[in-house]
């Protein structure tokens, strides 16, 4: 065990420290110490991943008892670019969430728990990216699923957290299944239980069953629909520090698994290539379009977290297509497009729930159309908001449009195939790449419109202000990153460049031709998005020197010579988004609650008039299985009748029936 | 470079002639084709009202949107004379570049609080969504036809194939001139000169801007429409020499204007809720292109 080696006892070490004196410690300095282990684990770990990027593979095994025998720890270049993104929206994350937490009376243990499982939580992401033995993978997965869980319901006492703490639970459960089942199925086949086992057993096996097994596992961690219910409860439920990493980074580790998984197949590439942009395009459509219609902006954001798991998506489908039909351009493309969209949502999706959880903490509500007028309160989240904004929905000159750029150029070199059914797929996918850019125009807009701009449309109790440093620095840091994979794409290309050129062993690529080319236009697009703030900037000077000594009135908005507005006359985000609604009634299911006026009713009473919308998948496929299932199940209820002599009862049988067995030689 | 000067003096007039027209075909003798630059110009010179409720997204959005629209010029080319920037992919950087001007555009109109101007922005916002897919789609079926992926070169190589090239050149004017029309907001999907706020689209989002602000809004209006109308001329201009060239793009910009004029004076506004479905109709003309593009390269084997 080498220099790199010993790197993660310490991060053991440290993370063990850390947690027993964190019950020692006074409150106020709970959150600091988190934070401190935080940061050195991610150092740690770092460094290790900085020492793949420079110099190559890290190996190391440990031995684990008789049963697991040696397990490998692998970190490669695709780990490493993982890792780097969690630690650094960890550290995000819990820097931000030290103050986050600071505005609540929060009991000790309630804190220390907290914390606890932050670290935790961290450490297990890290190890999840490292761990190449399929068990303790899953033990590592399964640590990262439980620490996230038990984070979510925070606020446990509101049952709707727990409900969607228990939601999500059930259906990280129902993803390790998947998992476990697929790892089975290697290991009967190739009685390995090391990753590189799946490889041998793509090599002598049909790739699409294991595959596809393998996507849904993953795919519901990730959120690709219809696996996705989980993530609009989840998100909203969590404190929003835990939000933002959740949508930022343990989301992303489902895509890792399949990006995992791909650089192992050694067939049917261009098969799975198009079902992934087919699940891809359509998760990423109907993502948006419920993001664009929900009030409650949290879950706005889990939705567009759906949406940018399903653009990820149709870089790996369309990296698949290209190993499929030989072409390294599309190979580079796709998958360089989908690694760099890993990182930009990472970094915009934890600056929009850190700037989101900030409002919420001032104004304690997470429905937009109660809110309005924030920019004049907290003008520094306001601000950051809107660079989320423009930067998710892939606006240049943000970090956004790059990634969404390599993804438009690798669909463009996809036409360039024979296959009709290819080429149809990608026309298709540029048009679903276009109405997602467009929706998430009309949602951002939307949502920064109704909570920062216009006014105040409901008075708050306490008087809304700007949220304290030690919240905003972490989100300048993201900023900052920001700005760099935006006019310095060329620093991270390379680093994917030699990424993805051991990413698939096997794969012939002529050198990095393809990606080195498009990585040329990619650097003048980022010289033009400064040219094009240039101008800008022109024309403002220009306008500040015209409009120097004339007359500057001001005066109240156009009211179409209403004398009395008031602000609860503004447009809301619901009715922003209602004809987009109104059009999509299929997918978009709105349920209204209100009494209709009876026919005698001649002096109406005051009345209220509620609605909301519903998960299409959720509300018609899910809970319509689920409902029938209970129904079935409702007939072997006699079995669990809650009396400890059945109980009892069935034991016996049990014992008899397996000794009966033995006996007959009907069980070996 | 010589599409920006072409676009610039067909900006000039476009808007005028519209007007001109439309004040012909009513029995009116109208301003004269220069009026709206006067007009500008008057708006430069004058001072500022700020509402109240806004903040510095309503100062900064016109600024923004009006290099928007600059920057989207740059990229167009014109005929084998490449625009000032050009690379391939660049009608994504088009496509982008607009819509943040938009969005720009629309947290402005959000800012002022009234309740007018964010209906308008929701339409707009609604609209512009919808005219997405179909120049996507349209470019991307250029794209697949002449195997190039940068305004220029697409343009350049569309005329090397047959006759039917030109069938869908004219399909792909149809739609171009359409998504101008949205992304301008003018009659079939929205009336300019309507009175009532309700039924506005993009007049009603400007209601708070004045002085130098609105005059570099609408300032982008003239030059959006004459940018899609170089589009358009670049989608049959092809390599002809510049003494036949240059003429054409001012002959099909004038068809294109008094076409504009004509259709606003006999055509009514469509009814706010079929607007979508029209847009959205522009899509399967698109698919039609496609498909027409298929049939040329012979995919369909």
């Amino acid at each position: 065990m080498g220099i790199s080696g010993s790197f993660l006892y310490y991060s053991f070490a440290i993370s063990l420290l850390g947690i027993l004196s964190l019950f020692f410690l006074p409150i106020r300095l709970k959150a600091n110490l988190a934070v401190l282990v935080i940061f050195l684990n991610s150092i740690l770990t770092s460094f290790i991943a900085y020492h793949v990027l420079t110099e190559g593979t890290f190996e190391s095994n440990f031995y684990a008892g008789a049963m697991l025998g040696n397990v490998q720890i692998v970190v490669d270049t695709l780990s490493a670019w993982f890792i780097l993104i969690i630690n650094f929206t960890s550290i995000t994350g819990a820097l931000y969430g030290s103050g986050y937490l600071k505005a609540y009376d929060n009991p000790a243990s309630k804190l220390n728990l907290h914390w606890t499982l932050f670290i935790l939580f961290h450490l297990s992401m890290v190890w999840v990216c490292m761990l190449q033995h399929s068990l303790v993978f899953l033990v590592a997965w399964e640590v990262m699923s439980l620490s996230s869980m038990l984070l979510v319901i925070f606020d446990y006492d509101k049952p709707k957290t727990l409900k969607a703490g228990i939601n999500y639970l059930v259906q990280m459960h129902i993803s390790v299944t998947f998992l476990t089942v697929a790892f089975i199925w290697v290991y009967f086949q190739t009685g390995s239980f090391s990753f590189l086992a799946v490889r041998t057993f793509f090599g002598s096996n049909s790739n699409l069953w294991l595959f596809l097994i393998f996507f849904v596992g993953f795919g519901i961690k990730a959120g690709f629909v219809p696996l996705h219910s989980w993530l609009p409860h989840a998100h909203p439920a969590a404190p929003s520090h835990v939000s933002g990493v959740m949508s930022g980074v343990i989301v992303k580790l489902g895509i890792y698994g399949i990006f995992r998984m791909i650089s192992f197949l050694e067939s049917d590439f261009l098969l799975l290539g198009e079902i992934v942009v087919t699940v891809s395009v359509l998760t990423g459509i109907y993502g948006i379009l419920n993001a664009a219609v929900h009030r409650d902006f949290k879950r706005m954001l889990a939705y567009c977290t759906i949406e940018n798991i399903g653009i990820i998506g149709i870089g790996m489908g369309l990296g698949l297509i290209g190993m499929g039909t030989g072409s390294p351009v599309l190979y580079y493309l796709g998958f360089g497009g989908a690694l760099l969209h890993v990182l930009n949502h990472s970094l915009f999706k934890s600056l929009l729930f850190y700037s989101a959880g900030s409002v919420y903490q001032q104004t304690h509500t997470r429905d937009m159309d109660k809110l309005g007028g924030l920019i004049k309160r907290m003008p520094k989240t306001a601000i950051l908001f809107l660079i989320g904004a423009i930067a998710i929905g892939g606006l240049p000159p943000f970090n956004g449009f790059i990634s969404e750029f390599i993804l438009y150029s690798g669909l463009l070199e996809g036409l360039k195939s024979d296959n009709l059914s290819q080429i149809s797929l990608l026309v298709f996918t540029l048009a679903g790449l276009s109405i997602i850019g467009g929706i998430s125009v009309l949602t951002f807009t939307k949502t920064f419109g109704t909570i920062f701009l216009g006014s105040e449309r409901e008075s708050h109790e306490h008087k809304p202000l700007e949220v304290s440093k030690i919240m905003l620095v972490p989100q300048y840091l993201i900023v900052a990153v920001m700005l760099s994979v935006a006019f310095v794409p060329q620093f991270y290309l390379n680093i994917l460049s030699s990424l993805l050129g051991n990413f698939i062993p096997g794969f012939v690529h002529g050198g990095a031709s393809g990606f080195t080319e498009s990585a040329g236009t990619i650097a003048n697009v980022n010289i033009y998005s400064m040219l094009f703030i240039g101008l800008a900037a022109l024309i403002w000077i220009l306008r500040a020197y015209i409009a120097k000594g004339k007359s500057k009135q001001i005066q109240p908005s156009w009211g179409c010579a209403y004398v009395a507005p008031n602000s609860r006359m503004q447009y809301t985000g619901k009715s922003f988004s209602k004809s987009l609604g109104k059009m999509f009634g299929f997918l978009l299911i709105e349920e209204k609650k209100y009494k209709e006026l009876s026919v005698g009713e001649i002096f109406p009473k005051p009345r209220k008039h509620a609605s909301h919308y519903l998960d299409f998948f959720e509300d018609r496929v899910i809970n319509f299985v689920t409902h029938h299932l209970v129904y079935a199940t409702n007939y072997f209820k006699f079995i669990q009748n809650g009396r400890i002599q059945s109980y009892v009862w069935y034991g016996i049988v049990f014992m008899l029936a397996i000794f009966l067995m033995t006996v007959v030689n009907i069980l070996k | 470079m010589l599409s920006l000067i072409l676009i610039i003096i067909a900006a000039s007039f476009f808007t005028g002639i519209i007007i001109r027209v439309k004040s012909l075909a009513s029995g009116r003798k109208g301003p004269g084709v220069f009026q709206p630059l006067k007009d500008v110009s008057r708006l430069f010179k004058k001072g500022v009202v700020y509402s109240e409720t806004t903040s510095f997204v309503f100062q900064i959005a016109p600024t923004i949107y009006f290099s928007s629209v600059v920057m989207a010029m740059l990229v167009v080319p014109f005929g084998q004379s490449k625009g000032i920037i050009s690379f391939n992919g660049d009608f994504i950087f088009f496509a982008y570049v607009l819509a943040l001007g938009k969005f720009f555009s629309i947290i402005s109109a959000m800012d002022t609080g009234s309740s007018f101007e964010g209906m308008g922005a929701s339409r707009e916002a609604l609209y512009s969504m919808f005219a997405e897919p179909a120049f996507f789609i349209l470019m991307g079926s250029l794209a697949l036809l002449t195997g190039h992926t940068s305004f220029q070169e697409m343009f350049a190589a569309l005329h090397i194939g047959s006759y039917i090239s030109y069938a869908l050149a004219i399909l792909g004017a149809f739609v171009l001139m359409m998504v101008a029309m949205v992304e301008n907001s003018r009659m079939p999907i929205d009336d300019p000169k309507t009175h009532l706020e309700l039924t506005m689209v993009h007049e009603v989002m400007i209601l708070d801007n004045s002085g130098f602000d609105l005059g570099l809004i609408l300032t982008a209006g003239y030059l959006k429409f004459a940018l899609y109308g170089a589009l358009v001329v670049n989608l049959f201009i092809g390599v002809f020499p510049y003494q036949y060239s240059i003429p054409m793009f001012f002959v099909i910009q004038l068809v294109l204007a008094s076409g504009v004029g004509l259709i606003e004076s006999f055509m009514a506004r469509f009814r706010m809720s079929h607007n979508a479905q029209f847009i959205f109709v522009l899509t399967s003309v698109s698919l039609l292109i496609f498909f027409g593009v298929l049939l040329i390269l012979g995919k369909f084997a």
